[in-house]
């Protein structure tokens, strides 16, 4: 007598349940306005009132539209954008991607290539396959030795190196001295990696600049000679005793307060540790470019950028002129210059319209961006066709960490040769 | 002969019990076996959470893991971890369990005490516990300044110490669990046995030995099972304390499967994996349960 009503109470459980799981998307229309859901990532610096602020402001200049914001759970909004999708609710903005990875499914919309020329100085910063899915706002230099002048001075050091074997001089003159010559938050996997993105960059595609591109069209390897040649400088810093022996297990977090209280005399790291040199000693700190063996200066750089559009978003255009207003509001690069040491690209700027108050060493690294010299794609962190594949990130960072205590290095670039065959198919 | 109340109240008790039963069964096939079916579909084919469309590619993801070095190291992390731990976390319960068998307040308030960590969400015990083993926590700085270290020890940062870390923290866990679990166990041990051993001069370890321990069987069966497969599913606290780092060697199996599935972008392969997962769960579980139901029977 049970089965009948078990049944179709059954069939209604499972049909509210059901109803209950079938998301609204969180966009459409709002009482005459059009609803779009905006990715986001909260830092400390770039806290949820400067999201607000900065939705507001862009929003005013935006008529019709209506922002909602989504806040990704970590710093990795790609794979919160992956996972979002995978559930069908990609949004219809998403900041600071890497298009690269979305590009491929036909997931975002390019912006306007005549407003792109228009109003950045290096428009194709972030170019893919001559698109443009985030407006190159901004830029980096991943990585940049930040070196304390007076430990420098306490060891003996003059000047700040100009090639490797100055490098390597002034590391040793340090150790001697009881300093711990470079700063590593091997902890974790994207800072452990910062001094081989450093010597790749400025040995490997510094000298060819399409390494990248031939990589994809398998005409290098990351096994080639002059690759292990280049690795091994790595393994030479660590054999040397030139990082922190028990660097593997420092957070990126305190990886930042041990330089900047004087622990470790350099620190190589992306331009965005400038939004955390200390004020009150900040004329203490310098930057060098990482040291090539000729002493010629390579800059591994990054265009950086605001929002992507999805190609699905309700109202592409709508969604095109917010991201336009975001991205060109200098309140919102104010905060990104000062906290997060982001290089404004905005043509026709100087840092003095951004009404921002930045150290010497900004000034000094920023300068880097401006000179006519030999800039390439930082490893792991092009957003341009030089960018990894999808996964091989993580692959180059563990390869960065093991070799820090094995000795093999043909065989960790072997292996990541390896995944870049998985990663690429 | 009922009177039509009765059966109109028997009616209605029934109905509300189909009802409950239906939720649950509703709840059960959508959140469990829909999710399973989905995921077992996904493990043939080439699925990208960025694609549209997906191909049917058959046994490939399986073959495929055979030579995957990386899920051969995660797995033999995650099944050392699990059974270490099970091990620790189960000797430190019945440990705890014989010292917290008293009844006055101090030591209910004691046995609170101890269940804390499991009440705690992975990601906070994560994170307390990372204050105190990275390099410049707590634990460094205590043994530093106390001289028993000349040099902070990378407790997170190499690959056996990460592994010995990760270890302590899940058996710190767990053994919240298995200390209630055994209370419970040890507390309906009828008082008459121990009587009689007293009796019959039976004390101390022997005690233990002779009726405690074989008494604690059925809580044995319950706390190892339970240990082991929360162990081999393990994914919070890994993720915050090492991120599966350095190089890897603490990527447990279910932090594999996520990396594939959201980093790589190979949701077919991760839906392989994680058959896998399930398959070697299904598995030590078991067999587990059938070697300690087999002797609770004998004991």
């Amino acid at each position: 007598m049970i089965r009948k009503p078990l049944l179709a109470a059954g069939v209604a459980g499972l049909l509210a349940l059901t109803a209950a799981c079938g998301s609204g998307d969180g966009g459409g229309k709002e009482s005459g306005e059009t609803a779009l859901t905006y990715l986001v990532f909260e830092t400390p610096s770039l806290d949820a009132k400067f999201w607000d602020d900065s939705i507001t402001a862009a929003t005013t200049q935006t008529p019709g539209v209506k922002i909602n914001k989504i806040v990704a759970p970590s710093t990795d909004r790609d794979g919160y954008a992956k996972q979002l999708q995978q559930s069908g609710q990609f949004p219809d903005l998403l900041q600071s991607i890497t298009p690269s990875n979305f590009v491929g499914a036909g997931l975002l919309k390019p912006y306007d290539k005549t407003w792109i020329d228009a109003n950045f100085l290096l428009p194709s910063a972030n170019s893919l396959k001559g698109e443009v899915y985030i407006p190159p706002t901004n830029s980096q230099i991943v990585p940049q030795v930040y070196y304390n002048k007076k430990l420098f001075t306490d060891a003996g050091i003059t000047t700040a190196p100009k090639n490797w074997q100055e490098f390597l001089d002034a590391c040793a003159k340090l150790k001697a001295k009881g300093i711990n010559p470079i700063e590593l938050g091997g902890a974790d996997p994207f800072a452990a990696s910062m001094p081989l993105v450093g010597i790749i960059s400025a040995d490997i595609l510094g000298k060819n600049k399409n390494w990248l591109q031939d990589r994809y069209a398998d005409k290098v390897k990351f096994a080639d000679a002059d690759m292990v040649t280049a690795v091994n400088k790595y393994r030479t810093l660590v054999t040397s005793g030139y990082f922190d022996k028990g660097a593997l297990g420092v957070k990126y977090a305190d990886s930042i307060t041990r330089f900047t209280t004087g622990k470790s005399a350099m620190y190589p790291m992306g331009s965005w540790f400038l939004g955390s040199v200390p004020k009150d000693t900040a004329d203490n700190f310098g930057s060098f470019p990482w040291p090539t063996d000729s002493g010629d200066v390579v800059v591994p750089f990054v265009g950086g950028g605001s929002m992507a559009i999805s190609a699905k978003a309700k109202d592409t255009a709508l969604a095109e002129k917010f991201g336009q207003a975001w991205s060109l509001n200098p309140a919102n690069l104010k905060a990104l210059i000062e906290t997060d040491g982001a290089f404004p690209m905005i043509k026709g700027k100087t840092l003095e319209d951004y009404n921002v108050t930045v150290t010497k060493v900004f000034e000094e690294s920023y300068a880097y961006v401006g000179q006519d010299n030999n800039k390439v794609s930082a490893i792991g962190w092009a957003t341009n066709d030089d960018a990894l594949p999808a996964g091989l990130n993580d692959a180059f960072y563990a390869a960065a960490q093991a070799l820090f205590t094995k000795d093999d290095v043909a065989g960790e670039l072997k292996k990541l040769d390896e995944a870049w065959k998985t990663a690429a198919q | 002969m009922e009177d039509r109340r009765t059966v109109r109240k028997r009616n209605s008790g029934e109905r509300g019990l189909a009802l409950l039963a239906a939720l649950a069964l509703g709840l059960y096939l959508v959140f469990l076996v829909l999710p399973l079916l989905l995921s077992l579909r996904s493990s043939f084919t080439n699925e990208n959470p960025l694609k549209a469309q997906n191909d049917f590619i058959g046994l490939a993801n399986y073959t495929e893991m055979a030579g995957d070095d990386q899920l051969r190291a995660s797995l033999t992390f995650t099944l050392i971890l699990a059974f270490g731990v099970t091990i620790a976390a189960n000797a430190l319960g019945v440990g705890f369990a014989l010292l917290l068998n008293r009844t006055s307040l101090s030591y209910r308030v004691m046995r609170t005490v101890a269940f804390l960590p499991q009440v705690l969400s992975g990601v906070i015990v994560a994170f307390v516990w990372q204050t105190i083993l990275t390099q410049n926590g707590l634990l460094n700085t205590a043994l530093v300044n106390l001289r028993i270290l000349d040099e902070p020890y990378p407790w997170l940062g190499s690959p056996h110490a990460a592994l010995f870390s990760i270890g302590l923290v899940v058996t710190w866990v767990m053994s919240g669990f298995t200390t209630v679990v055994y209370l419970a166990a040890l507390q309906s041990i009828p008082l008459e046995l121990h009587d009689m051993a007293s009796l019959d001069g039976v004390r101390g370890t022997q005690r233990f030995r002779k009726i405690t321990w074989p008494m604690l069987a059925p809580g044995t069966t319950i706390s190892v099972t339970i240990s082991l497969i929360t162990v081999l599913k393990l994914y919070d606290i890994i993720t915050v304390l090492t991120g599966g780092g350095p190089a890897n060697s603490t990527q447990s199996t279910a932090l594999y499967i996520v990396k594939l599935a959201f980093t790589s972008d190979r949701v077919g392969y991760a839906s392989a994996v994680a058959m896998l997962l399930l398959g070697i769960s299904a598995l030590v579980a078991l067999t587990v349960t059938g070697a300690l139901r087999r002797r609770e029977v004998s004991l």
